[in-house]
């Protein structure tokens, strides 16, 4: 028994939960969508928590169905007692795939900036392969793609290239650094336009470092080995960047790894310091805006509007800043269509043996997208509205393309 | 991010600061650190089941022994809350229920014996419409119904044990065959409340069902009737059955609360109320005693909320409240040590089941619901507290979960209103 003379002479009160702070609530199981959604997944609290208890780093206890995690974080959302339920299956994951390899296709999915070279320069070709039935059963039988998955189109002209040729702007009150992720470059350069456009209407000139791919397709497809080499080219490009501006992401995903997965997850010494200085662009705009800085002198954009809260904005911390930003615009119609995950999860829903799960997880989020009829479907993540695009059969856009109509831009 | 109010909590008390700020009209913004045991634990708002943590015999009117309480124990959480926040806050969720589309029933002057999922009667005041035909005072026979490998409830369990304490109508147990689920695969209620939503499930379990059971019985399932349609599925599945079918509460992950969780956050939401999630609370800037702003650890960074006033609706030892060290227990804004004894060992009972100690663990408080200093005076004039980060809270031994949590969160809520 502990009594009054048993003094430590420090007393500690950890701030980091463990996995012994797991109360087996079984929270996280509720609200998982891939638990909600089939019975062949033994849900977060098994396969994190439960079975952190038998791993070591020494010894790996690869637990059957790991693969089926998402990645959508939902259960460190919901967690009372803050466990990183997430990263515990993420490191089993890649343990396991590193003990038993890995499928040339999660090879090739964890690498999205080689896919996007080759899918760029060959742009014309590739979007035809994409789109060719044929092409796209052969893909399904020996890549392991599901055929009836709509890819992104590539283009030809990558994002980097066009910066180069974008003329400066003469007067800027502040510099950002632009962090585009593999998508603006090389499947939607039209959005990273709008950023820049947007920043710089708002007198930021924007800065395009060289940067690498954020790592979190290398991370879903249990390769954080890979994914930690990606995270540490970043770290070292953008750290001396981070000392003079603030670093802006238009990805949801790739801006959480940058702010929090490269220190928490991926252990990579001195991201916490470019993780201080990154914000979700939606973010940094509403921070200008409280500033008094945001120019508000918006063109009326009479548009009934959905706006589809990706998973990984709630890991964020900083609530729906679109929301808030896009209420100011004269004319929208915003509500939000709160119904979960849209099930597609980065490359989760693209693989040949995920592919129904993806869509049956998104299912009640498609019925109220047809249900109410809008627009557009606004998500922050781009994988969100290809999703919502192919299940639901709306219209996506990213949240800053209504400020740019707003702004005049189209 | 600025806002008039800022409520910090998931639970019911942070639900019901909410709705109460926002009936008013002001801006409110949630703050989700994690989520509370409502989400797992949760079924029915009980003001009151049992006088004293100690007796036996449950209360036939809330409202009465709340005021007995409040008159009895003047720092009672509920004494705290007073008893017009009571009456107001079951009117204010009643209201709420009804217009978020939820079917619950219930009232101030009586309570439900509603049995659970162990066969004990357990008192409570507000419940889903779809628990309350199990209510013990009415006089048809009971029969259990369980399903095949379902290990979250024992029929023949609950059975026993219902008629050996309560005793009054026959209770019988069956177990059916929930189509797809056999005794090799694991699964939860979640698994059952999915399947329950599709027509042919239903209705052969249904078919079954009517096949075993005699008439003029009603029929207590665990409550695994429907995940996001569960109006509709309840209704279907008693229409299919014939008998008044009441649900029972299972271990968690019960399925009911978050039934009533979801639909309670889609509705603020829908009313235009902003969730932060994922950000514990991480410091208050207090200057000239008043709170400026709270810092949350947001990703990356410290995001800081700016709010007129602030609901602290947390619960004392999950989604994020306190923090407990050997010696000390610290509160997530202040870095207070909160007031409290010194021996780890004094913080829990030997036994399980008697009223632990850490339970009362918390926030001393002024008047005002503001979390006090060791001399009583305010930490801020501006911040507010409800729930089981209250000192003294402690909902277990008097059957009070929910009521407690509804009284405090209004009563802070109207503070705040009036900061």
């Amino acid at each position: 028994m502990i009594t009054e003379e048993f003094e430590p002479t420090t007393d500690t009160v950890e701030e980091e939960a463990s996995v012994e702070a797991c109360t087996k609530c079984t929270a996280c199981n509720t609200v998982c969508p891939v638990a909600r959604s089939t019975d062949i997944f033994r849900g977060p609290k098994a396969l994190g928590p439960d079975m952190e208890r038998f791993r070591s780093p020494q010894e790996a206890a690869v637990t059957p169905g790991l693969d089926l995690c998402s990645g959508c974080k939902l259960c460190e959302v919901t967690c009372p007692s803050q466990v990183s339920i997430q990263e515990y299956i993420r490191r089993a994951q890649n343990q396991g795939a590193r003990e038993k390899g890995r499928s040339l296709r999660d090879w090739v999915l964890g690498r999205t900036r080689l896919l996007g070279k080759l899918g760029s320069m060959t742009a014309p070709l590739a979007n035809f392969g994409n789109r060719n039935p044929l092409f796209r059963v052969l893909m399904e039988r020996f890549v392991g793609i599901h055929r009836r998955r709509p890819l992104p189109k590539y283009q030809w002209l990558t994002f980097e290239r066009w910066f180069k040729r974008h003329p400066r702007p003469v007067n800027s009150r502040r510099k950002v650094a632009y962090f585009y992720g593999c998508w603006v470059n090389y499947n939607d350069r039209r959005l990273g336009e709008r950023a820049v456009a947007i920043l710089e209407r708002n007198g930021i000139e924007v800065v395009v470092p060289h940067q690498q791919c954020c790592g979190i397709p290398a991370v879903v497809n249990s390769n954080m080995d890979l994914a930690r080499r990606y995270g540490r080219q970043n770290v070292r490009h953008l750290t001396p960047l981070a000392e003079e501006m603030d670093i802006v992401a238009s990805s949801t995903s790739c801006g959480l790894m940058l702010k929090h997965d490269y220190g928490h997850l991926l252990d990579i010494p001195g991201s916490e310091r470019l993780g201080a200085k990154t914000y979700d662009i939606m973010e940094y705009l509403w921070m200008l805006h409280e500033a008094g800085e945001l120019d508000t002198d918006f063109q009326t954009v009479p548009m009934r509007l959905l706006y589809h809260a990706p998973c990984h904005l709630k890991s964020h911390g900083i609530g729906y800043p679109a929301m808030r930003l896009l209420r100011l615009i004269p004319g929208v119609h915003l509500e939000e269509v709160d119904e979960g995950c849209c099930g597609i999860s980065g490359t989760f829903g693209v693989k040949v043996e995920k592919y129904d799960l993806s869509m049956k997880i998104g299912s009640r989020l498609f019925e109220a997208v047809k249900a109410a009829g809008s627009d557009y479907v606004l998500a922050d993540c781009e994988t969100c509205r290809m999703q919502v695009e192919h299940g639901a059969g709306a219209t996506s856009a990213h949240p800053l393309e209504i400020l740019a109509k707003a702004y005049g831009h189209g | 991010m600025k806002t008039d109010v800022a409520v910090i909590g998931t639970g019911l008390s942070a639900l019901a600061a909410a709705r109460t700020i926002q009936q008013s009209g002001r801006q409110v913004v949630l703050v989700w650190p994690g989520l509370s045991s409502l989400y797992f634990l949760f079924a029915t708002v009980d003001v009151i089941g049992y006088p004293t943590a100690t007796s036996t015999e449950p209360v036939a009117d809330p409202a009465e022994a709340v005021a007995r309480l409040i008159t009895r124990e003047p720092t009672h959480p509920y004494a705290r809350a007073g008893i017009d926040a009571v009456h107001a806050s079951t009117r204010l969720m009643l209201e709420w229920f009804k217009e978020a589309g939820l079917a619950w029933e219930g009232a101030l002057n009586r309570n439900f014996l509603l049995p659970t999922a162990t066969g004990t009667p357990k008192p409570c005041c507000l419940a889903p419409a779809s628990m309350t035909a199990g209510d013990l005072s009415r006089p048809e026979p009971i029969v259990l119904c369980g399903f095949t490998g379902y290990r979250d409830f024992a029929p023949e369990l609950a059975a026993s044990n219902l008629e050996r304490q309560w005793g009054a109508a026959a209770v019988s147990a069956v177990r059916v065959t929930a189509p797809g689920y056999g005794p090799d695969r694991l699964f939860t209620s979640v698994d059952l409340a999915r399947s329950f939503e599709d027509a042919t499930f239903r209705d052969a379990v249904a078919a079954e069902l009517r096949e075993r059971v005699g008439d003029g019985v009603r029929i207590g399932v665990p409550g695994v009737l429907g995940l996001t349609r569960p109006n509709e599925t309840f209704a279907a599945f008693q229409r299919a059955v014939g008998h008044p079918i009441f649900e029972i509460p299972t271990v968690p992950p019960s399925v009911i609360a978050p039934r009533l969780f979801d639909r309670l956050r889609k509705h603020l939401q829908e009313a235009g109320i902003e969730i932060i999630w994922a950000a514990p609370g991480h410091a208050a800037e207090v200057t000239d005693g008043r709170c400026r702003s709270i810092l949350l650890k947001a990703a990356g960074h410290e995001l800081p909320v700016e709010a007129a006033a602030y609901v602290v609706a947390l619960e004392d030892w999950v989604d994020g409240a306190f923090r407990a060290g050997v010696h000390t227990v610290r509160d997530p804004f202040f870095h207070q040590p909160i007031a409290w004894n010194k021996v780890p060992t004094d913080r829990t009972a030997e036994s399980l089941f008697s009223t632990q100690p850490f339970e009362q663990v918390g926030y001393a408080l002024t008047d005002r619901l503001q979390p006090a200093d060791e001399n009583g005076k305010p930490l801020a004039r501006n911040v507010f507290c409800a729930g089981g980060a209250m000192a003294g809270y402690d909902p277990t031994g008097t059957k009070s979960r929910g009521g407690m949590a509804i009284a405090t969160g209004y009563r802070a809520a109207q503070e705040a209103l009036a900061a």
